[in-house]
């Protein structure tokens, strides 16, 4: 179906020379057949978008650079097209399908492709008819899609890309903003798509502990420009990104390896590992207080009155579904965000009537946008930045951001570097900052295991310096490792604040993977298994 | 219903197409460079102000018109302030605002005079002026805030890649811009301040980072899907649809410009308009060969649309007359 030979791309030097770069890309020659469901995963940016978009001539058209090669699809060769000129056998969808839309409601959106590809109305009736059946979405076709969730937005997404009969479909992190619900949605339909209508689907993704029992092969994009594929267990031999489930077989000396929940469990049964009970930090005296915070935009009700506060040497996880109203809640302790009704009180007074600087002493803060926070030209010149305004030894913030996401040339601009790494770098900034509260919005999207890893080793030492820690997220194995209390919020309302062990144990809606494999009660990270 | 929430109804903007809204704001702002009655002026910025607020939804778009009207405000304040700063020429005749006058004496040429008894003719036209620049940024507001970015884009001829392209990520930069310009002063404020122009940069350069971005990523998807294909045209068909696309634009510009700038010479102007839309109209069918695209759903023109085009056509009609009659 697809066949890469010797296939090198690589972008040109910034300094506006004809010049190319070490190749991103480097003599890739591999295969993939027709159905064959491939996860591409690799380090933090390590070049999986890239890759991927080397397979639809978006790259070079939208990235620049230089490519060469071969790039057979269906034995055609399509190496230097344009991106237009694949539309009719390769299907893309990006990460935030939102920004992707041309259309105003489900049905616009789907037929744009065929609209353009310019094939009879018949046809496209047809089409539309079966590509929405696949997709479960035959009841939403009136809709508009603002009015859709995360999901259902990510499946029309993938039926327009494939609605003109594309047999070729390439995902970049399709569900990495989505909550677990409408990340196993979408994954179900994508297996469908492979086994039932035989279409082959590449899928960037880098939480991908659930995802690789699903895949028929795995596709690593190392980050030194070498590209492998090959059966799921061959391939985590690389310890940046090795996800959950391998870890503990291979923790464990497990022999094969086991890949899919149900293999783990059998295995689990039989050895009966032995495990230490997590170990949760007591709280201290109270940092944060929150009292009777609403929160509504025009008739939404984002928040409804909610009361909690929060301790020092505590981490405190936010979990909920898309749209539960978590980062509407992060804004308003923080202050600038918009609050109807309520108090969030600090030792220094309610956030809402401090000025930015007193504001930034009490607290910092990660948004989910946090490349918004990146102003600099260059990686250099914001590392010095921050070392200078958190008044820090300098060098600090450089260090700690090697910790997350390694050796990166510093003369690059930030905009140069990959999401993963820019969620890095404002990770740092942020951290080295000494302020005794830090919230944290999705502050693992895109980040490998290492860099995961990296990051709870920072929020264990701030938290040792008795300060708080709040972190939305829909990352559950995250939260099994580092989190000492779970707050749950369910369509703007605290439903649950309890022990991580009772949220993420087994049977549990955030159950963690290796609760479920385990059905041990008290057990939700591998830390806790003893070798 | 009342009669007018229903006809608030009929034309608002999740009903309507998006092209008629643009083309009752250009036209709003054709009627608006030609005249120089300000009771008509008046009457645009308040007319534009309240359709608005009728005729809005709640989408991301819509919340551009604060942004307009601050423009329009400042466009005001600034043209009448430099009237009465750069005081060049003067009568003292109908003098009502009398300021002392400053001669700055530069050491060559004539002393520039600043400040000085103003005219009331003299502080009149600058008012005019500055609300006639008011209407237009309204009017083109209003379109902007009204139509739906996206629904626009879906409906530009596909044949016309790289202008339709251009021009389509013009339309929506506007109110991307203002999104994102409120999101980065928020995040922004959690980095800590800076001083003079880093603070600038701080908010300028992500915010225009953010919008490139994503207007990239829009035409990086809708060229995935097909968008800009030349399908069957060959290269000459492509090619001289181009050219003559390029020719009408410059008729068309030029016509423009002689409209505003002499209004004496009726004839040619309107030659250049009619002929540069002609060859514009040829230049699209020639490119939109059939079968290259197919519309599944024509975007149709509805009640609200015929009453919006109605009632451009008819200010347009009223003014040219007014604008020839002089």
């Amino acid at each position: 179906m697809i066949q890469l030979k010797d296939l090198t791309f690589s972008y040109l030097k910034s300094d506006g020379s004809k010049v190319s770069e070490t190749p991103q890309i480097n003599n890739v020659n591999l295969t993939i057949n027709s159905g064959e469901f491939v996860l591409v995963c690799g380090p933090t940016g390590s070049g999986k978008s890239t890759f991927l978009k080397t397979l639809n001539g978006l790259a070079p058209s939208f990235t620049g650079g230089v490519i060469t090669g071969e790039l057979k699809i269906n034995g055609v060769e399509l190496l230097g097209l344009e991106p237009h000129e694949f539309a009719s056998v390769v299907g893309y969808v990006n990460q935030q399908p939102e920004n992707a839309f041309v259309g105003d409601t489900v049905i616009d959106e789907i037929v744009y492709c065929a609209e353009q590809l310019g094939l009879p109305i018949a046809q496209i009736e047809k089409s539309v008819q079966k590509i929405s059946e696949l997709l479960e979405i035959s009841d939403l076709l009136e809709r508009p899609l603002a009015t859709l969730s995360g999901g259902q937005q990510q499946r029309v997404a993938i039926a327009s890309a494939l609605v003109a009969g594309q047999k070729v479909l390439l995902l970049d992190e399709p569900t990495s903003a989505l909550d677990l619900v409408g990340a196993a949605e979408v994954l179900r339909v994508l297996r469908r798509l492979c086994s039932e209508e035989g279409v082959t689907v590449l899928l960037a993704e880098h939480r991908i502990s659930r995802v690789i029992a699903e895949v028929d092969s795995v596709l690593v994009v190392h980050g030194d420009g070498s590209v492998t594929k090959g059966p799921t267990a061959t391939q985590f031999n690389d310890p940046r990104f090795v996800p959950p489930i391998i870890e503990l077989g291979l923790k464990l000396g497990w022999k094969p390896l086991p890949i899919t929940t149900t293999d783990a469990a059998k295995k689990w049964n039989e050895t009966r590992p032995e495990f230490q009970a997590k170990v949760l930090s007591n709280a201290t005296s109270e940092v944060l207080a929150v009292s009777n915070l609403e929160v509504s935009f025009g008739s939404v009700q984002a928040l409804q009155q909610t009361s909690f506060s929060l301790a020092g040497n505590q981490i405190t996880a936010l979990m909920g579904e898309n749209g539960s109203g978590k980062t509407s809640l992060c804004w308003a302790i923080q202050g600038s965000g918009t609050r109807t009704k309520g108090t969030v009180t600090t030792y220094k007074g309610d956030t809402k009537d401090l000025n930015a600087a007193d504001r930034l002493e009490v607290l910092t803060m990660v948004p989910q946008r946090a490349a918004d926070l990146l102003f600099l030209a260059t990686l250099s010149a914001e590392l010095e930045e921050s070392d200078k305004y958190a008044e820090v030894s300098p060098g600090s913030t450089a260090k700690l951001f090697q910790s997350l996401a390694g050796r990166i040339d510093t003369s690059i601009h930030p905009r140069d570097l990959s999401a993963g790494q820019q969620l890095s770098l404002v990770l740092a900034i942020q951290l080295v900052k000494q302020a005794k509260i830090v919230i944290l919005d999705e502050p693992t999207r895109g980040l490998d295991y290492s860099a995961k890893y990296a990051l709870a080793k920072q929020l264990n030492s701030i938290r040792s310096q008795d300060r708080a820690v709040l972190i939305a997220t829909h990352d559950i194995e995250f939260v099994a490792m580092i989190a000492d209390r779970v707050l749950v919020l369910e369509k703007g309302q605290l439903v649950s604040d309890s022990s991580p062990l009772e949220v993420l144990g087994a049977g549990k809606p955030f159950a963690s993977q290796l609760a479920e494999i385990s059905q041990e009660v008290g057990l939700i990270s591998i830390e806790q298994v003893k070798l | 219903m009342s009669a007018t929430t229903r006809a608030v109804h009929l034309v608002s903007a999740y009903k309507t197409n998006p092209i008629s809204w643009w083309l009752a704001g250009l036209s709003l702002a054709i009627v608006a460079s030609l005249t120089s009655n300000i009771y008509v002026l008046l009457a645009i910025c308040v007319g534009t102000l309240s359709i608005i607020r009728l005729c809005r939804d709640d989408s991301p778009w819509a919340q551009s018109i604060g942004f307009y009207i601050k423009l329009a405000a400042i466009v005001i304040t600034l043209r009448v302030a430099f009237r009465i700063i750069f005081n060049l020429g003067s009568s003292t005749k109908d003098a009502f605002l009398l300021l002392p006058s400053i001669d700055l004496d530069f050491g060559f040429g004539n002393a520039l005079k600043l400040f000085g008894p103003i005219s009331a003719t003299a502080f009149n036209f600058a008012l005019v002026d500055g609300f006639r620049l008011a209407a237009i940024i309204l009017a083109v507001g209003m379109a902007n805030s009204l139509a739906n970015p996206r629904k626009l884009l879906k409906s530009t001829p596909g044949a016309l890649y790289e202008i339709a392209t251009a021009l389509s990520i013009a339309i929506n930069l506007a109110p991307q811009l203002i999104a994102s310009l409120n999101r980065v002063r928020r995040a922004r404020s959690l980095r800590g301040q800076s001083k003079g122009m880093k603070a600038i940069t701080g908010i300028v350069i992500p915010v225009l980072e953010d919008t490139i971005d994503q207007s990239m990523g829009l035409a990086a998807s809708m060229s995935a899907r097909g968008f800009g294909r030349k399908g069957n045209r060959s290269k000459f068909q492509v090619i001289g649809a181009r050219l003559l696309a390029f020719i009408a634009i410059c008729f068309m510009v030029s016509g423009a410009a002689l409209l505003l700038f002499s209004p004496e010479q009726q004839v040619l102007e309107l030659t250049f308009l009619v002929l540069g839309l002609a060859l514009a109209v040829i230049s699209i069918k020639l490119s939109s060969t059939r079968g290259t695209i197919t519309r599944y759903r024509k975007e149709p023109w509805r009640l609200g649309d015929v009453i919006i085009l109605a009632a451009s056509l008819v200010l347009m009609v009223l003014a040219f007359g007014g604008a020839f009659a002089r």
